[in-house]
């Protein structure tokens, strides 16, 4: 594209055909899902830095166990709400020292806000909310308000999560799974159990579902009927199509979770026994319940939500990366429509595997089969979908970038994700492997240095778009080098660790199980120092973030990248409404580099004779 | 799709009859409820059938699945697949344990001793 | 700007905007029902006690299941008359619709009570008996009460002297001075003690406190201390602690034996023989059954009560067969209050209870399952009809000048309400019938 469609004077020509919002209207309680993608956007990110942050401070307590958190103190130290600190770490962490408590509601709040709060809502929520209909040629989302109920919906969800910290009896302690029983009896004698964090998890996960919902099926009706003319199902880029089916899994994998959550907040506030077998003692005293009911019904029913719910982690990971490296690469997308079908064979099978979390349940044999056979199957689409990336980039003129960094580095991390969970595929590895820090590696591998990896490239590498300002690719590298570097420090021995048998709830870090964990207690201090020095990268992407707003380099194209798809053909940022005029798609969605053609990418806009379709349409009309 | 006003006036006269037939495969449901079959799981899949029918029923004519778009057919092909796969639980639970692989109490393992 | 294929359908799809979203939304629904009932199936089938049949009011669920019909087939019809542009016959339907989701929660309220009022105690034996609780329900009465330490941190006054028969009681603290537990007192006394790192403040009784407290308030009690669930523990003497039942039906199947069940220590051998009779009457009648079917153990292990004394009984029914044929129950028809006088009562100690609960969620899982997914499905009735009426209400002006926009909405809502209607349809004979 030339660079004279580069600045379109969007100002004066449109202004007669929407009337001015508000500023409330325009940036809080916004219909626009550019506004609203970005109010996921940044509330995921704050909620991930939160999330990690609470690891930091777990990380101390494994690493040096019963001792003072440097700093931690200093909270009640801080101005106005010292006093209110103050009270709060006299009661969780006396002296600065991690309690018990305290730790085992670090770790399911942190298990708890990096998924539902940081990674879902700024992979599926945010990227798919700006990205997707601009991608498809849409001028919003099918249903605006419901979208803005959505995330608000989240909004209330999440204040409910972080607000139950400050309750007497603290947040939720029963780790981010909240199997029952323990989950269903946590706390129970208190006055009034609506005011224990582990209710008010549940509350905040009703909301946080209900928002979901309304999103999956905003984001499923706009892809649906909303399309561009000519922009048929295998024109539409991968990104919109993962989006797509991540949004399926969330439609038919939450309402499950929904019952679960239900029904436990049935076990907690009314007495029932859903998951509380017959017969249940705690404390050496039978509890005033009916029984009958059973606790592996919580752990069905979870399950079969949370292995959806991986995919859902890992689906806008791949579709950044399938924007991200043919864009840089200069290569079409290899297979895509092997990635399509792919993409859609995972998404059924994730439904159908959710067992393998469960193999030491006393499940018998048969079951065991079944969901060993299914869970070894569904790597071969993961691993199509790993390869197709891979090999797009298979004689690229690649451009090193910041985002094509990550998302290059992306493909043998989320390569050892998935390799490692093969092993646990199999019952009897699994015997040995389930519930020890090796399972931490496994999915983190996946999630951390995979998907999160991918959302950074998705951050720089639609930023312009957003802010009409490029981010510091200096900057970019000063992030990216350490963080694959400490990743890698934090992930690859908890590996080793899980192997030697470390368990993944240990408080101590296991420095009282010593026949497993003597002489190798040095991995703690190794990973947790990874962490920090994780934490230390993550500030030039913070200042990169909020100093590009005002000072980066500014583009010189709406297409600063010179991509294909439809999001880059519209003013930079998009205006309410999005497109100048209607936008007609042509061809497929990845043609880089197609021979004969002088310049190396034809945008999907474009028609045939080589003139963007936007003119001709715009000609067309003029007749 | 637009549908006439004499098809539409066709529709109306369809819908009150299904409606009665619902009523009374109401009444039969409740009746068949105090009919002691053979065995009691009988009578469930009797009363589930007659149910079943009635909600095919309402799908079928009161929410158009008759005529429909096929995307609609789709979505919901997948949902009742998954949905399936929901009704297997209790059986994941209860019908298939560890119970056919126990050992049973082989003198000197750690299980020693018979069950009871 | 306006979103395309908001009124007419998109050529390609053949769907407009809102039908698609609306059948998303409804399969997201069947999957909430689905893992619902795929929960029922689940404790049913591991269920470790007689699942109960016939137990709820048919002849109100049965109602229901006509008036969510009814309201059905109203709705469909108010689209099409719409759809015709036959605005009155249309109205006429919407104002039906609507008021059947009133009838339906109405007798739904009706149900609820009767089953919070009914209650179950489950003794020691296995043995079950089902009534209600006279007046003012069952209290652990403790007296003598001088000492109570409170919880420095948890202790809340207004909390336990709820329970207290004495009126303005006054205490005295360690250090002699005499206070009223209002709530800032007690603020003062908490601080003072958190200040000092003592985790509970003693105080005495001036005169001598007796107190009546509901089970649900209290941890554990001996014979001498009782401990509140805010943490305080009061000292004195445990007057009374056994709970009057207005027994309306014995049911020995899970009794360890039912000859020496404990029910005829409470109820008398009188009774028993009355069982006995209805025993073997029952027998006779269900003999084609096998002994452990759940059929032949619900007719013949069980017996409902309508009257106080065994003399009135057994006048009513010659034969002592007829109680276990009558299949509903028997609330709904008494209120709670001035029945005492239809059934024996029966004060049991509550050493000899092993559980007891009104018929809410914590009586057993078929009570849990049913209140949720009764009320789920109530919450969803309201959710539907709400939507409705706003639209026959409110959307007066679409109604004027773009009828069919309208009709969408309609179509759209009905299709929700036909769900809530489809899934009662399965609700009703698995809870009510089967
Ligand atoms: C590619 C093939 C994969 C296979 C064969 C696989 C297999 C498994 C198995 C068997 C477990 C259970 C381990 C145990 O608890 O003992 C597990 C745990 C887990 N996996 Fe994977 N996995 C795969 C990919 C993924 C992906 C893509 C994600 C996405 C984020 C993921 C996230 C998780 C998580 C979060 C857990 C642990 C949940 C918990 O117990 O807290 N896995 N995996
Ligand atoms: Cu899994």
């Amino acid at each position: 594209m030339s660079a004279s469609t580069a600045t379109h004077d969007h100002h004066g020509e449109h202004e007669h055909d929407h009337h001015e919002l508000g500023w409330f209207q325009k940036y809080i309680f916004s219909t626009d899902h550019k506004v609203i993608g970005i109010q996921y956007g940044l509330s995921g990110l704050v909620m991930l830095l939160f999330g990690f942050f609470l690891m930091m401070i777990m990380r101390w307590t494994i690493a040096y166990p019963g001792t003072e958190v440097p700093g931690l103190v200093m909270l009640s130290k801080l101005p106005l709400v010292g006093n209110f600190f103050a009270n709060w770490i006299e009661q969780w962490a006396p002296g600065g020292i991690v309690s018990p408590a305290l730790y085992n509601m670090f770790g399911a709040m942190h298990g708890t806000i990096m998924v539902f709060f940081g990674i879902v809502p700024l992979g599926f929520a945010a990227f798919g909310n700006f990205v997707m209909p601009l991608q498809i040629g849409a001028i919003d989302m099918a249903f605006p308000k419901l979208n803005m109920a959505s995330f608000w919906c989240f909004f209330v969800s999440a204040v409910i999560m972080m607000a139950s910290f400050f309750l007497p009896t603290g947040a939720v302690q029963s780790g981010w799974t909240m199997y029952s029983p323990l989950a269903s009896t946590e706390g129970m004698g208190i006055k009034n159990v609506w005011m224990h964090g582990h209710t008010w998890w549940l509350l905040a996960m009703v909301f946080n579902i209900s928002a979901s919902l309304l999103g999956s099926v905003n984001f499923i009706a706009t892809a649906i009927n909303l399309r561009a003319k000519g922009m048929t199902w295998f024109r539409m880029p991968f990104f919109s199509w993962a989006m797509m089916v991540t949004a399926f899994l969330l439609l038919l994998a939450f309402p499950p979770l929904e019952v679960a959550a239900i029904l436990q907040l049935g076990d907690r506030v009314f007495g029932s026994s859903f998951y509380l077998p017959t017969g249940l003692m705690e404390g050496g005293q039978r509890l005033d319940i009916s029984g009958g009911g059973n606790p592996l019904l919580y752990q069905h029913l979870f399950w079969f939500l949370a292995h959806p719910e991986v995919y859902v982690l890992i689906l806008p990971a791949f579709a950044i990366c399938s924007d991200v490296l043919p864009c840089n690469a200069r290569r079409p997308l290899w297979g895509y429509k092997m990635m399509i079908y792919a993409v859609l064979t995972l998404a059924f099978l994730s439904f159908i595997v959710w067992a393998h979390h469960m193999y030491l349940t006393g499940m018998g044999v048969m079951m065991s089969t079944f969901f060993q056979i299914t869970t070894v199957l569904i790597s071969v689409p993961s691993v199509i979908l790993l390869t197709c990336l891979m090999i797009t980039l298979w004689g690229g003129s690649i451009r090193f970038n910041t985002q094509m960094l990550f998302a290059s580095a992306f493909l043998p991390m989320f390569g050892i994700g998935g390799l490692t969970g093969l092993p646990l595929a199999f019952n009897f590895i699994d015997l040995f492997l389930h519930d020890t820090y090796y399972v931490i590696g496994h999915f983190h591998y996946v999630v951390a240095p995979g998907t999160i990896f991918a959302l950074f490239a998705g951050v720089y590498h639609w930023y312009p778009k957003v802010t009409g300002r490029y981010m510091s690719d200096l900057l970019g590298k000063i992030h990216f080098w350490p963080s694959l570097i400490c990743m890698n420090l934090i992930f690859a021995p908890m590996l080793y660790q899980g192997m030697l048998g470390f368990h993944r709830r240990w408080y101590d870090g296991g420095k009282y199980f010593e026949q497993v964990t003597n002489g190798h207690l040095w991995t703690n201090e190794l990973i947790s120092f990874a962490a920090w020095g994780l934490a230390l990268a993550q500030i030039p992407f913070i200042i990169n973030v909020f100093v590009s707003i005002k000072s980066g380099k500014k583009i010189t194209s709406d297409n600063p990248w010179d991509a294909t798809t439809l999001e880059w053909n519209t003013p930079t940022p998009p205006p309410h409404g999005n497109f100048l005029s209607e936008p007609i798609v042509y061809r497929p969605a990845y043609e880089y580099s197609v021979p004969g053609v002088e310049q190396d990418f034809l945008p999907q806009h474009v028609a045939d004779n080589g003139v963007p379709a936007e003119k001709t349409a715009v000609a067309a009309n003029h007749h | 799709m637009e549908q006439s006003h004499d098809d539409l006036q066709k529709h109306v006269k369809k819908y009150v009859k299904i409606g009665i037939i619902l009523g009374v495969f109401t009444i039969i449901t409740v009746g068949l409820s105090y009919i002691e079959l053979p065995t009691h799981g009988l009578n469930i899949i009797v009363g589930m059938i007659v149910a079943t029918f009635k909600a095919a029923l309402v799908a079928l004519i009161f929410m158009h699945l008759n005529h429909e778009a096929s995307m609609i057919y789709k979505i919901l092909l997948f949902t009742t697949v998954f949905v399936m796969g929901l009704f297997v639980l209790f059986y994941l639970a209860h019908g298939d344990g560890l119970v056919f692989t126990q050992f049973d109490g082989y003198p000197g393992t750690p299980y020693g001793g018979a069950p009871h | 700007m306006d979103i395309p294929f908001t009124r007419k359908p998109r050529p390609d799809t053949g769907l407009y905007n809102a039908k698609l979203g609306v059948w998303l939304f409804l399969a997201s629904e069947v999957m909430l029902f689905g893992g619902l009932f795929s929960s029922y199936i689940f404790l049913r089938v591991g269920a470790d006690y007689h699942w109960p049949v016939h137990e709820l009011n048919v002849t109100l669920g049965f109602v229901n299941t006509l008036v969510l019909i009814l309201s059905s087939v109203t709705v469909v019809m108010a689209w099409a008359n719409l759809k015709m542009r036959k605005i009155g016959a249309y109205k006429v339907c919407m104002w039906i619709t609507v008021a059947s989701a009133g009838v339906f929660m109405v007798n739904k309220s009706f149900e609820y009570k009767a089953k919070f009022e009914h209650y179950g105690v489950k003794l020691k034996d296995g043995t079950i008996l089902t009534g209600h609780l006279p007046e003012g329900g069952y209290r652990i009465e403790f007296g003598d009460v001088n000492k109570l330490t409170l919880n420095s941190k948890t202790g809340d006054p207004t909390y336990f002297l709820e329970y207290t028969k004495s009126e303005n009681p006054k205490f005295k603290t360690a250090a002699g001075t005499e206070v009223e537990l209002t709530k800032s007192a007690w603020k003062e006394l908490a601080a003072e003690a958190i200040k000092a790192k003592q985790n509970s403040v003693v105080l005495t009784s001036v005169a001598p406190l007796t107190f009546a407290v509901k089970e649900s308030a209290t941890f554990t009690h001996t014979d001498s201390t009782l401990t509140f669930r805010d943490g305080t523990t009061i000292e004195g003497k445990l007057i009374n602690d056994a709970l009057t039942l207005q027994v309306d039906k014995v049911d020995v199947r899970a009794s360890d034996d039912p000859k020496k069940s404990l029910a005829w220590t409470y109820l008398g051998t009188e009774w028993q023989h009355a069982f006995d009779a209805h025993q073997e009457h029952a027998k006779e009648k269900y003999k084609s059954f096998d002994a452990k079917d759940a059929r032949y153990l619900r007719h013949v292990m069980q017996m409902e009560i309508h009257h106080s004394t065994v003399a009135e009984h057994n006048e009513a029914h010659p034969g002592a067969g007829h109680a276990a044929e009558t299949h509903a129950p028997a609330e709904g028809n008494h209120k709670a209050d001035g029945h005492s006088s239809h059934y024996p009562e029966a004060t049991i100690a509550r050493k000899d209870i092993a559980f007891w609960s009104n018929f809410t969620p914590k009586w057993n899982t078929y009570y849990g399952i049913y209140f949720i997914l009764t009320g789920l499905h109530g919450l969803h009735v309201v959710a539907g009809a709400l939507v409705l009426a706003y639209f026959l209400l409110f959307d007066t002006k679409l109604l004027r000048e773009d009828p069919d926009h309208l009709a969408n909405r309609i179509e759209v809502g009905g299709l929700f309400w036909h769900f809530v209607d489809l899934v009662w349809i399965f609700l009703f004979p698995l809870l009510y019938l089967l």
